[in-house]
């Protein structure tokens, strides 16, 4: 007995590679772009070999840039959200620094960073960051003003307000930051790669651009999603871990 | 007639407490003055926005007076405190932690018993408000009325001095709304404690008061005070009885003048009160 989401789930999937070999097949304009099919094909041509070493090496840059980001933005996301000193302290320099676009940092990460494995960790850590000090600070400034008081009633000091109440309540609004983090990480790691020329994922893309092997392009880019959308659910799987008590997981 | 012994009694020395906001300052408290009796349920009602919440945040020590005086016991309140506990209309129940960790979270902050004393009392008490089965349970897999009765818990293992309910079975249907008050009648009726209940419901007010205060609108301050002769325990029976019947016309009488003063003050149908109101 055919479930019939699933089925719906497989037909707008189904549509969208229709549309997609139309386009390319029947129209003008975009005869270079592979057809599903061709893509399809090109999955049985796969160095397996070569494809996870690339995949490893993203992987790798990624999970730095990403620790880092958290060693690094996740105490800064709490002072400035706990603290009204350290609020005014690093809050300025953060929202100061925060519009310029991690690509934009490339030129610098040159002349700052002696190779360019740590130059592609700095952006990724770049990405990282931003989106883990701001979900932070706010979920730890959101927290609600009844739960501290309900907990100051009952005798809790000062540290023990920030371990045993505000960061449990702000956890939903940190995962959140980490989840975002690790997409931009991604997005990061793939830039950086296009140009370096060292390895990873996005270099494997951009070398078959160069060779015009574009079904290999668009596997790629296939891959590079599917990889990304594995990070997102691994944080989700150690966030269900940490936050048992919402009825959602 | 005040015994010196009495533990609990809190007193309102002409208070006044002001909320500044960025244009406007609005006065909430305005020369305030009463006195809840020890070992009293005492029930404040009046209309929308006349502070009564402030009152409970002042009481808890979440708030200060920005004149007058707070007192408990004769004391002015220095700060939150264990004797002095709250049971919010919206659930302040961690919602990380169990039922039983909740109630078991008071005894372990201030240690004040030993944990296996700690744990047994928490045993009862969850049973006793009928949670028994629900000890591991988070709050999200809780209903309304089930969190209400775990935060009573939660307040009550603690022995406050005062306990501060602040329109806590709001928002419940009626049939919920019933068996809480039921519960929470048991609970004071047995313990003999200090009882603030703020409500916006009269029948529920006089169905569980000792002793009820009527505020004014704000700048508010008391309208005024009845004593509640009604017998305990009080049962379902008493909401037909005549006396409660004239308590409640003339409460119903003195909260319709402020309430068309706020209507008429606020230039729109500010209808607080919900039972049986004519304009």
């Amino acid at each position: 007995m055919a479930n019939w989401t699933t089925v719906r789930r497989i037909m707008s999937v189904l549509l969208f590679l229709l549309a997609w070999t139309i386009l390319v097949q029947f129209t003008g304009q975009f005869h270079q772009i592979p057809t599903p099919a061709a893509v399809f094909a090109a999955l049985f041509q796969l160095k397996l070999g070569v494809i996870f070493t690339e995949i490893f090496r993203s992987f790798v840059r990624v999970l730095c840039g990403f620790l880092l980001g958290l060693l690094i933005g996740f105490p800064i996301g709490v002072a400035i959200g706990y603290s009204r000193i350290a609020n005014y302290l690093l809050f300025p320099a953060v929202e100061m620094v925060r519009p310029i676009p991690p690509i934009a940092w490339i030129p610098l990460t040159v002349l700052f960073f002696i190779n360019i494995e740590s130059q592609i960790v700095f952006l990724t850590f770049y990405g990282a960051f931003f989106p883990i000090v701001y979900n932070t600070m706010g979920g730890i400034s959101e927290v609600d003003i009844r739960l501290p008081r309900a907990a100051m009633s009952f005798g809790i000091n000062r540290m023990g307000m920030l371990w045993k109440i505000i960061l449990p309540a702000a956890m939903p609004q940190i995962f959140t930051g980490m989840k975002v983090a690790i997409g931009i990480t991604w997005l990061m790691v793939v830039a950086a790669e296009m140009i370096a020329s060292k390895g990873g994922l996005g270099y494997w893309v951009w070398y078959h651009h160069t060779v015009m092997e574009y079904p290999m392009v668009i596997l790629g880019m296939g891959i590079i999603g599917l990889c990304g959308a594995l990070c997102s659910v691994g944080i989700d799987v150690i966030g269900s871990h940490f936050m048992k008590w919402r009825n959602i997981f | 007639m005040v015994d010196s012994n009495h533990k609990g009694e809190v007193v309102f020395e002409n208070v006044t407490r002001a909320v500044q906001t960025k244009k406007t300052e609005t006065i909430i408290l305005d020369h305030c003055s009463f006195v809840i009796e020890s070992g009293k349920l005492t029930v404040l009602i009046g209309p929308s926005g006349c502070g009564k919440t402030t009152i409970i945040n002042l009481i808890a020590g979440y708030e200060k007076p920005d004149r007058g005086k707070v007192l408990i016991d004769g004391k002015p309140v220095a700060g939150p405190d264990r004797e002095r506990l709250v049971v919010f209309q919206e659930t302040a129940l961690f919602p990380w932690l169990t039922c039983y960790d909740n109630v078991m979270f008071g005894p372990l902050a201030t240690k004040v018993m030993t944990r296996e004393e700690a744990h047994e009392q928490a045993i009862n008490l969850l049973e006793k408000v009928g949670l028994g089965d629900f000890l591991y349970k988070y709050p999200m897999q809780l209903s309304g009325g089930m969190m209400r009765r775990a935060e009573l818990a939660r307040a009550l293992i603690n022995r406050p001095t005062v306990m501060l309910m602040d329109e806590p079975f709001r928002g419940l249907d009626a049939m919920t709304r019933e068996l809480m008050q039921e519960y929470y009648l048991r609970l004071v009726e047995e313990s003999h404690g200090t009882h603030l209940f703020v409500t916006s419901e009269i029948e529920e007010a006089i169905f569980l008061a000792d002793r009820l205060i009527i505020m004014t609108n704000k700048p508010s301050r008391v309208k005024h005070a009845l004593d509640i002769d009604l017998p305990r325990p009080r049962i379902a029976s008493v909401l037909r009885s005549k006396r409660y019947l004239e308590l409640k016309a003339l409460t119903l009488e003195i909260l319709h003048e402020e309430a068309v003063k706020a209507s008429m003050a606020s230039g729109k149908a500010d209808i607080a009160i919900d039972s049986g109101l004519r304009t």
